[in-house]
């Protein structure tokens, strides 16, 4: 590589935190991501173990007050969706997707960095509402009306326009950023770098950038009206009044269901990124990727309503065939994926544990959702436990541990140490061990009719035991994050030296230093496939994608 | 080009290969210890919850197939494709198979439209609605109480039976059913269509009894309506029901009962349902102390109130919430557990007698059944 | 190698002895990034003005069908042959308006522009103005927010429009300025051509707003 390497050692600049404040670099907006999305992840964990502490056992042991304990999963699953997962996934498309397609930042740097510290900020707002009179919101994280309308014993108090206000503030964040990323990589891919060579975390941060430009201002547009009917006599989603409480359910969801693939899709790049490279062979079928990738996103548009199929107010057949199709993408990036593996040479790093473990989860979580797609036993199921352990099979099954593979694996990029390998594995075991034992139990808790979102349940009911295993599981989700949270605190300091290419990458990010120079590349390599620094390390076997290929030759 | 034979496994492998075991041992545990058969929905015990149950066992064994396989492939591959220390050869760098891709797209989507027509199919016979049901009941979902009224012909209410609070135990639930002061429900008679039309008059709520593998919302605004039918073998047993929509911080109060009577049981049951909807209160006995008592903004009027000693005593009650709201005055020990006496819930607009026996000196706690946590207040016998 | 390394930079060899590409500078090809972010965001908004005319559509339908719409009360409170047509023809006058001074920068005439952005600048103004005039007349008829869906919809879109048509004057007030400052020539003037696909969205948006609230 004909990159001048900077070692952390020799770094030309140090950072003080008046240049982290004010930066509108991209690297350090996308770390500034990361730390901040990662804080919102400990303070969503902290709120279900809240949650999984009262429910260990039959009897009100901790929230005498149950409106509390709604304000605790209401603000846990707040927190999860729009200031940790999202954010989290936008950070490191943030850092990665400039420097995956050889450009030099974002193309509007300072929106950027706007678009970043709009969500401290956010969440100030929320978690503000613990503050207010009548405590935080606590109509769950969806708000549905009447509930969160204004009444005695339904959601008075500024809590809930806490929540309204900070989720716009925190769409328009998200909003912000879609703009960036669509612009970023129409216009400022570097030369050869067409649309079908981008590493599919690029097309995954593109289609969710479309997603996020769509949707979101739909559920701006749902919040506005609730805050009207609220604030200044509104009657939108008031039944008595000329309104629709369903209404409400219907905007809501419309942004909602394309959201949970914006939770997704990112992660399902970053795995795309990390079982090639450790299995030293292409994505299999990279093309069918990312139309299956665009499939969903456009699938995606059209199956809100299965969120709503007991409310009697839904044309049910169309939602449920649209979600029983969106099954069929799904299921050709998980083949491809696999396929990736077989028959390649894995090495089992811990970036590449983590995507297993996202593969194996993932499945799981998509399975159990097909059986809500069958609207009779979604009549069984809506609103129970089976659901809590769908949404966390494929929100923490999937995207977290996708999550965890991006960070172990650009980790080293982002500060030029590695992390420590043991403590990594350490991390997993805990890690999935903890996640089934909190969240299989739960399919059957749904199956034996125990509703979500209940404060305590009926001593004899026979829910008692898988509750207890529910609630050792979810701490011991939290002691995982522990030998994480360690290995950062060592590696930064004494951890080996990463330096340009630590994992033998595929993509324009190993082609410069770890940490990259501000300005990201001196010069770039060759870029004739989605594997530019592959084929430069091995110029033999270039090849365009799409082609059937089995070439073997001398690396 | 074959690779030089494995001497040994490495350390990752061991590691991986203690986290597959203690996954498969964790899945076969929740099998061996009995609760496997939980990963199926409890029993039907209506001909809607049969059908269900036929489409759940299909898309079931589907499921495991699927699991089987996919999750299968996963581990083969991780530990049949080791990449050995030392070996710097690429494998061979296989791009794709369009083939493959057409086979793997073609497969599911027959596979999900086979699901959807069996689907939509049950669904068409669990949603089915009939004009002429043999039973009618009306079920008013409120903050957090249910009211089932029972119709006539005309769709005139016959009888009222209101489920005012939680039981500790779903057994206190049925054994009181029988009475309108419990936390009691709903006795329908097996083996005839019911039919049940769904109202409220605050906040969504949704109907849900787990052994009918089926629920519906309770919207404000718009009345839902469905049919089943018990199956008659199911006779005297009591299904547990809930509102599963949350609606406040009584969402996981609102428990409910519904009871499979044969039909001259059920007769017997609403015969005396009836009596006690149509009853005339006893008159008040002249001269017993009464203390005054409203509700209003789901709050007591008073939060301490002082009865004599010994004496029957009378709480005039008045109700000033909007029709809907519903509440008593329940008395309990002082710790809050130990209910001494209990009162019929009152609707909004409505003004009621509540007559008490005599107490021992001492201190307890009056609440509203409703609204516990925001309606209570100190009873002091002196 | 392709053109473009011909026109964006020169070859070297790098790692191997294989081709390396070191850029020097760049082709602005196609659709300017402030222009292209423009109309991104303007996608954003139309989704939001979709998420408010699905509740209103929906709200329609359902008031019509129970007790009719416009409800009684306000039978002849939206009249389209009012002072709403006059504010009407005002914005999409300042769209011909604005699109002149796009035309003008193109040509390089900056004074054509500066006059030309200036109408727009007023006549925003001058429809805010109006608006707000027919709010007052609206909230003397009794209609408002809290009177009932018919009012809450009513403001609820029109309020959005208005606080659109504010970012979009304050906008023009930006690049009315910038303009007269002489920051802008006939080969660099995104920042207009941005506010000028801005300003033509929000007159889109009250065209389709009108013939949905009084027309029809």
């Amino acid at each position: 590589m004909a990159t001048h390497v900077l070692t952390p050692a020799t770094t030309a600049y140090r950072s003080g935190l008046y240049e982290w404040l004010t930066t509108t670099d991209h690297k350090k907006i996308g770390i500034m991501y990361v730390i901040n999305s990662f804080l919102f992840f400990l303070i969503g964990g902290f709120f279900a173990l809240g949650v999984r502490a009262e429910l260990a056992q039959p009897g009100l042991q901790i929230f005498k007050d149950e409106h509390v304990y709604n304000e605790f999963f209401s603000i846990h699953a707040t927190v999860m969706i729009f200031l940790f997962i999202i954010p989290m996934l936008a950070g490191l498309g943030n850092y990665i997707v400039p420097l995956q397609i050889g450009a030099p930042d974002m193309a509007f740097p300072r929106i950027n960095a706007l678009s970043f510290w709009m969500l401290p900020m956010g969440g100030i707002l929320l978690l503000a509402g613990f503050l207010a009179s009548g405590g935080a919101a606590a109509a769950g994280w969806t708000s549905y009306p009447p509930l969160s309308e204004v009444g005695p014993t339904k959601s008075p108090g500024s809590g809930q326009d806490l929540w309204i206000l900070s989720i716009i503030l925190i769409g328009t964040s998200s909003i912000l950023g879609s703009i960036n990323f669509l612009v970023t990589i129409f216009k400022m891919r570097a030369p050869g770098m067409t649309l079908f060579r981008m590493p599919i975390m690029v097309w995954t941060m593109l289609v969710t950038s479309v997603l996020v430009l769509m949707a979101t201002p739909v559920i701006t547009s749902a919040l506005v009206m609730l805050f009207i009917d609220r604030n200044l006599g509104g009657t939108f989603f008031d039944p008595f009044h000329g309104g629709n409480a369903v209404l409400y359910q219907n905007v809501f969801w419309f942004y909602s269901h394309p959201a949970v693939y914006v939770m997704v899709l990112p992660a399902m790049g970053i795995v795309s990124e990390v079982l090639p490279v450790f299995s030293r062979k292409p994505l299999f079928g990279y093309k069918a990727f990312i139309f299956a990738t665009a499939g969903i996103g456009a699938l995606g548009f059209s199956v809100w309503a299965h969120h709503m199929f007991t409310t009697g107010q839904v044309f049910l057949p169309f939602f449920s065939l649209m979600t029983f199709l969106i099954a069929v993408p799904t299921g050709v990036k998980m083949f491809n994926w696999c396929f990736t593996m077989f028959r390649g040479k894995l090495t089992l790093s811990t970036p590449m544990i983590f995507a297993i473990g996202f593969l194996t989860m993932f499945l799981i979580g998509g399975i159990n959702g097909a059986f809500s797609a069958a609207v009779p036993v979604d009549f069984a199921l809506h609103d129970t436990y089976w659901v809590v352990a769908h949404l966390h099979y494929v929100l923490f099954g999937g995207s977290v541990f996708g999550v965890f593979a991006g960070l172990y694996y650009w980790f080293p990029k982002m500060t030029g140490r590695l992390l420590n390998e043991g403590l990594g594995k350490l991390h997993f075991v805990l890690m999935i061990v903890g996640f089934n034992l909190t969240f299989f139990p739960m399919h059957i808790l749904g199956l034996e009719g125990m509703p979500r979102r209940i404060a305590d349940y009926a001593s004899d009911a026979g829910w008692n035991d898988l509750n207890l295993a529910a609630s050792i599981g979810g701490f011991i989700i939290g002691i995982s994050i522990l030998p994480f949270i360690w290995n950062v605190f060592i590696s930064l300091r004494t951890g080996a030296i990463a330096g340009d290419d630590p994992w033998e990458g595929n993509t324009l990010e190993w082609a410069t230093s770890s940490p990259p120079p501000p300005y990201n590349f001196d010069r770039l390599p060759e870029i004739r496939s989605e594997r530019p620094v592959f084929d430069a390390r091995h110029p033999h076997l270039r090849h365009k994608p799409g082609e059937l290929a089995d070439e073997m030759g001398p690396a | 080009m074959s690779s030089p034979p494995r001497r040994g496994l490495a350390p990752e492998a061991i590691v991986a290969g203690g986290v597959v075991v203690l996954l498969v041992a964790l899945v076969a545990a929740v099998f061996v210890s009995g609760i496997g058969q939980n990963l199926y929905p409890p029993d039907a015990a209506t001909s809607q919850a049969k059908d269900t149950r036929g489409l759940y066992d299909i898309v079931f064994a589907l499921a495991i197939a699927i699991f089987l396989a996919v999750e299968g492939l996963i581990i083969w591959s991780i530990i049949r494709y080791r990449r050995k220390p030392g070996d710097d050869e690429l494998p061979p760098q296989t791009h794709g198979n369009n083939l493959v891709e057409i086979i793997w797209t073609v497969i599911p989507t027959v596979i999900v439209l086979y699901l959807f027509a069996i689907s939509y199919n049950t669904l068409n016979t669990v949603n089915a609605v009939s004009d002429a049901p043999d039973i009618r009941v009306h079920a008013v979902a409120m903050q957090f109480v249910w009211k089932f009224e029972y119709l006539d012909g005309s769709g005139n209410v016959m009888a009222t039976q209101t489920v005012p609070y939680y039981a500790t135990t779903s057994a206190d639930c049925a054994q009181a059913s029988m009475t309108n002061a419990g936390c009691g429900g709903m006795a329908l008679p097996v083996g005839k269509k019911i039919q049940i039309t769904l109202d409220s008059p605050d906040v969504i709520h949704a109907w849900y009894v787990p052994r009918f593998l089926f629920k519906r919302d309770v919207i404000p605004g718009q009345t839902n309506k469905f049919e089943f039918t018990i199956d008659p073998g199911d006779a005297g047993q009591a299904f547990r029901g809930q509102c599963a929509e949350l609606c406040g911080t009584g969402h996981r109060t609102m428990l409910f009962t519904v009871l499979g009577l044969s039909s001259p049981d059920y007769d017997t049951w609403l015969k005396s349902l009836v009596e006690i909807t149509n009853r005339t209160p006893p008159p008040v006995p002249s001269g017993a102390a009464t203390l005054q008592l409203t509700a209003q903004n789901i709050q007591f009027d008073k939060t301490s109130l002082e009865a004599p000693a010994n004496q029957p005593f009378v709480i005039d009650f008045k109700n000033m919430d909007p029709p809907g709201v519903m509440h008593n005055v329940q008395i309990r020990q002082s710790d809050g557990t130990t209910v001494i006496a209990d009162q019929p819930t009152i609707d909004g607009g409505n003004e009621a007698q509540y007559q008490y026996q005599g107490l021992a000196p001492g201190t307890y706690e009056f609440i509203c059944i409703v609204h516990p946590s925001i309606m209570h207040g100190t009873l002091t016998v002196p | 190698m392709t053109s473009d390394v011909a026109t964006l930079g020169h070859e070297e060899t790098g790692i191997a002895g294989r081709p390396v590409v070191v850029q020097e500078g760049h082709i602005s090809r196609g659709i300017s990034n402030p222009i292209l972010g423009m109309l991104l965001f303007i996608t954003s908004e139309v989704m939001f003005f979709s998420g408010l005319f699905a509740a209103y559509f929906s709200t329609r339908a359902q008031n019509a069908a129970n007790g009719g719409w416009p409800p009684k009360a306000f039978e002849h409170t939206l009249n389209p042959l009012s002072l709403i047509l006059v504010a009407t023809v005002i914005l999409i006058t300042s769209s011909f308006t604005c699109q002149f001074a796009v035309w003008s920068i193109r040509r390089g005439d900056r004074t054509g522009f500066i006059r030309n952005i200036s109408i727009t600048f007023v006549l925003g103004i001058a429809f805010l103005v109006l608006q707000a005039y027919d709010y007052s007349l609206l909230f003397g008829e009794g209609m408002t927010m809290g009177s009932g869906p018919f009012g809450t919809t009513y403001f609820t879109l029109t309020g959005f429009h208005g606080a659109h048509v504010f970012g979009g004057v304050l906008m023009l007030g930006v690049i009315l300025y910038r303009g007269m400052a002489g920051q802008f020539s006939a080969k660099h003037h995104d920042a207009i051509e941005a506010v000028s696909l801005y300003w033509h969205f929000v007159d889109v948006v009250w065209i389709i707003l009108f013939t949905v609230l009084y027309l029809l």
